[in-house]
């Protein structure tokens, strides 16, 4: 299969830059529709889940993709005004400390933290030490800012040789790789739902019930992992796309594991392991719905930067599109019945 | 617009409820309180297999609209006895979030016939310097029910019986002081409301075990499938000296408070603007409860089934969790009328 590198590259900056915080994911459910426009019928749902629906022959499979990526919310407005914000999604506040924000109504500001009290370093930040400088005197910041505004992070993402490096990697570049698979994938052989998950980096929330509304016979989530050489069975970016056998409340499930491990073999693709602790994707909701769900997880390998940006290879996307084109084009072995 | 008012907060509901007893699991008394508070009003009245109490009301006549789940939670924070010594006095355990600093010299009502007993502790002259500023370990505390013997106390409470705080619903000026107004508040809000025929169908849920992990409204919302929710919750306002209003809110007398996010739950965004606009259209004060902290049944009942879509109307109370409550009696009245008044917006503005 030719490489996907190029379709990848084409949908990832607009991805990047859509905002997108959990609960909040108009943006970037404008450019994803845009994106999968004549890919099948596309609707919403009470989560905010984009859902896609190509009607095939096959099982029914789920590929769940999370779409949000880390925000904050305005918790008060003080009377210089400063805001003070609360996080919204799977962020220490150290890592966000200088991050650019673009609110709903396109306000901006940059993210600072109080001088840390006795001598205590950024990593042991609390939440109320961030605050949201606007620019704007105390009336107009009151005007624009009230209690519940939501701030995305203005991704303005870099492109260092075959290395990504941009704040909402996670995960608009597995939606780059599921778009890209899709575009590639022609007549999938399967009956295909596609989610492009809302509310994920809340506790996969999207994740619940859009597999509850699919009720799928199997599934796989495309996302991007966090890798530590230490933590994650020595997973390393640049080395290919990594299935996912154990993370907290999730196993991988041996049949679609192998589905995975076919398509990767077939697409020519090298796969590395991930297994971590973490509360990670959505695999352990949608495995744990209504009565199981057969579920596998191919996970983008990036590494964190401890501030506001990651790191993601460009290969790693390519061959993760690579191998999901491959697997929607494989016909499933058996049957693949629920267990 | 209609001129209708809508229906008014019933107060001896709020009283009645306050006063009885419900720790997380033991609803049965506050369960009964409702049943005779709404059970000449509504359709049919069940209870789920959790505990919950689910009210059905069909729409008045020829108007339709989406079927809405209403939802307060009848249980409260509490203790229970969870041995018994020998000298008689009573080892527990907390059922819920509660302060470990507000417990020591605390009067409680144990079992179901309310036997009183003090959370015991050494009066200052015998404690020594360096431990007056402890707080004391759950396990270090113990009820004393002035029995002798592991004998006496066995023949007046067992071990499984749930104890809350010994007070008693008073009225000073606009205030309100009483026990357990997270959520008795919620549930008297809801009683009130269901008193009228609502203009949409309406499955009301005075639901269970809320404060030991929001698990009753999770069944309830399963089985009632709404097409969205609205959480009733009487919510912690947090003035206290020296803090600033945007420190401190939402705050008490000063309108419903409404909720953008808190840890359970990014609340709908269309319902949200609704709730606000038909508070708008009614001149009824509102305020934003602070995002980023707590948690309640909606964010449960927004992942059920496929979803649903859902938000919080709360009356602002302070010292919630604690022994006594307060609220303000006109922010109660205020939120029946925006329920009722968000009951008919959805008539026309829901698609």
């Amino acid at each position: 299969m030719k490489s996907l590198a190029g379709s990848v590259d084409d949908l990832l900056p607009s991805l990047l830059s859509a905002f997108g915080p959990p609960g909040r994911e108009s943006g970037v459910r404008a450019v994803l529709r845009r994106a999968l426009r004549g890919l099948g019928r596309v609707t919403e749902d009470a989560t905010g889940n984009l859902h896609l629906h190509r009607p095939g022959k096959g099982p029914r499979l789920l590929v769940a993709a999370p779409m949000d990526a880390p925000g904050v919310i305005v918790t008060r407005v003080d009377a210089t005004g400063l805001a003070r914000v609360a996080i919204l999604g799977n962020r220490s506040p150290a890592e966000l400390v200088g991050a650019a924000l673009r609110f709903e109504d396109d306000a901006r500001g940059i993210l600072g933290c109080d001088r840390p009290k006795s001598g205590k370093n950024g990593t042991e930040m609390e939440a109320d030490q961030l605050f949201l400088e606007t620019g704007l005197g105390p009336k107009e910041a009151n005007r624009r800012f009230r209690v519940g505004s939501v701030g995305a992070i203005e991704d303005r993402p870099i492109r260092l040789g075959d290395l990504w490096c941009a704040s909402n990697l996670d995960n608009r570049a597995g939606c780059a790789a599921v778009v890209a698979a899709l575009r590639a994938a022609g007549s999938p052989r399967y009956d295909l739902h596609v989610i492009f998950s809302a509310q994920s980096d809340a506790g996969a929330r999207g994740a619940v019930t859009g597999a509850f509304g699919v009720d799928p016979e199997a599934a796989v989530v495309v996302d991007v992992a966090h890798v530590d050489p230490k933590e994650t069975g020595g997973a390393a970016v640049g080395k290919g796309p990594c299935l996912g056998l154990k993370e907290s409340g999730f196993l991988a499930h041996p049949e679609a594991l192998a589905l995975v491990k076919r398509a990767a073999a077939g697409a020519g693709v090298s796969t590395q392991w991930l297994i971590r602790e973490s509360e990670g994707s959505d695999a352990r909701a949608i495995r744990a719905a209504r009565t199981g769900v057969p579920t596998a997880l191919v996970a983008i390998p990036a590494r964190r930067s401890g501030g506001p940006v990651s790191f993601v290879h460009a290969r790693d996307i390519a061959q993760t599109a690579s191998l999901m084109a491959r697997l929607l084009t494989t016909p499933p072995k058996s049957k693949g019945g629920r267990r | 617009m209609s001129r209708d008012a809508g229906p008014p907060f019933e107060e001896r509901f709020l009283e009645t409820f306050s006063n009885a007893v419900g720790v997380s699991g033991g609803e049965e008394t506050v369960r009964a309180a409702v049943v005779e508070a709404v059970q000449d009003h509504v359709d049919s009245l069940e209870v789920d297999a959790m505990g919950s109490l689910v009210a059905r009301i069909a729409a008045t006549g020829r108007r339709r609209g989406p079927h809405v789940m209403l939802c307060a939670h009848m249980d409260e924070v509490g203790v229970m006895v969870t041995g018994i010594e020998s000298d008689g006095r009573l080892r527990f355990r907390k059922v819920g979030g509660i302060d470990s600093r507000i417990l020591v010299g605390q009067v409680f009502r144990i079992g179901k016939n309310g036997l009183r007993g003090v959370a015991g502790t050494l009066p200052p002259h015998l404690i020594s310097r360096a431990d007056r500023d402890k707080v004391a370990a759950i396990e270090d505390l113990y009820l004393d029910i002035g029995a002798k013997s592991r004998e006496e106390a066995q023949g007046r409470v067992a071990v499984g019986d749930y104890a809350t705080f010994d007070t008693t619903y008073e009225r000073w000026g606009d205030t309100r002081k009483g026990k357990a107004f997270d959520d008795r508040a919620g549930c008297a809000v809801l009683a009130s409301v269901v008193l009228r025929r609502p203009p949409v169908p309406v499955t009301a849920v005075w639901s269970v075990q809320e404060e030991v992990g929001l698990r009753g409204a999770a069944g309830a919302a399963r089985r009632v499938a709404p097409d969205l929710a609205v959480v009733l919750e009487g919510t912690a306002s947090g003035e206290a000296p020296g803090l600033a209003p945007e420190e401190s809110a939402p705050l008490m007398g000063a309108g419903p408070a409404l909720t953008v996010q808190d840890r359970s739950l990014m609340a709908d965004a269309r319902l949200v603007d609704l709730i606000e606009r038909t508070a708008r259209r009614r001149k009824i004060p509102t305020q934003w409860k602070r995002p980023g902290v707590g948690g309640t049944d909606a964010g449960r009942i927004a992942l059920s089934g496929a979803g649903v879509p859902a938000a919080v109307i709360s009356v602002p109370c302070r010292y919630i969790h604690a022994p006594a409550a307060y609220l303000d009696i006109r922010d109660a009245r205020r939120t029946v009328a925006l329920v009722w008044h968000l009951l008919h917006s959805l008539t026309k503005e829901w698609p």
